[in-house]
């Protein structure tokens, strides 16, 4: 696999409308970008709030801009890590990326056999949560669809 | 009202249709509010008209009327003059190539295509709407 397509993003957003709709349980909004952080393809689930687009776009961006989950990004701006992790000073991030930052839970990058990323998915509009409902869970079954 | 299913039958149509006349287009659809449910860059498309289709689609929901047209309400000749008609929001233009999506008289939402000359994006939009009309019956728009 050397680059994402049309065909592959909406493969990947295909399996994860199916997690949303069967295991999630809430519409959301997934964004497929390529590996410079293009947008390939946005889909809205019915029912998902209008902003979920924006945000969702917005965290496969960061994604790949990190080349990490956005998961990893919303533990550096923790309130509760803020202070206590040594030389951290992630809160200098807040702002900056022309506002296209955002480290909210959700977005994962994708990577091809040499483990370079080629892409990142997003998720946005599942309520706050963990494991198997949650916007990164939503994201994973799009990237392990790649895969099948 | 605009959905996911309707507009990923929509995108299908025109993502064949811009094959059959070998271009590559960026698709975005909007409700009837001018907010985005699907949008699709093929690929070969250059980066930037995946936005620009998007702000396509957004003037001519929320203008009801092609984005072409919202032009005329730059014009200074026009009674009531004063919109900014290109610089009024980030969004708004008038580039051709944005189409609102009429069922009777209820607007259901809005194409916008960007990747060829702004008379082919219109063509193109065009073509796709004159196709869903014509299978109207099955996909009850």
């Amino acid at each position: 696999m050397k680059e994402l397509t049309l065909e592959l993003a909406l493969k990947m957003i295909e399996a994860a409308e199916r997690w949303a709709r069967d295991i999630a349980g809430s519409p959301c909004s997934i964004a497929v970008v390529d590996k410079a952080g293009a947008v390939i393809a946005v889909h809205r689930m019915d029912g998902a709030g209008m902003a979920t687009t924006d945000i969702a776009l917005e965290k496969a961006w960061t994604s790949v801009a990190f080349k990490m989950p956005t998961l990893m990004g919303s533990r550096w701006l923790d309130p509760r890590n803020i202070g206590k992790l040594l030389g951290d000073h992630a809160m200098g991030m807040i702002g900056r990326g022309k506002g296209r930052l955002c480290f909210i839970p959700g977005g994962i990058p994708v990577t091809n056999e040499e483990n370079e990323v080629i892409g990142g998915i997003g998720c946005s509009g599942v309520p706050a949560g963990v494991g198997d409902i949650s916007d990164t869970s939503v994201s994973q079954a799009g990237v392990t669809a790649l895969y099948e | 009202m605009m959905n996911l299913k309707l507009a990923k039958t929509i995108l299908s149509i025109a993502v064949s249709n811009a094959k059959e006349i070998e271009r590559v287009f960026s698709i975005a659809l909007v409700d009837e509010n001018g907010w985005l449910v699907a949008l699709h860059r093929m690929d070969g498309a250059p980066i930037p008209t995946a936005e620009i289709a998007r702000d396509k689609a957004w003037t001519a929901a929320v203008f009801r009327r092609p984005s072409s047209e919202v032009s005329v309400y730059g014009d200074p000749g026009a009674l009531g003059f004063g919109l900014n008609a290109q610089n009024w929001n980030d969004r708004l233009t008038t580039i051709p190539g944005g189409l609102p999506i009429w069922d009777g008289d209820s607007m259901i939402g809005a194409i916008g295509a960007c990747g060829a000359t702004p008379e082919e994006d219109v063509s193109f939009c065009q073509k796709i709407i004159d196709e869903i009309r014509s299978r109207q019956d099955n996909l009850k728009i």
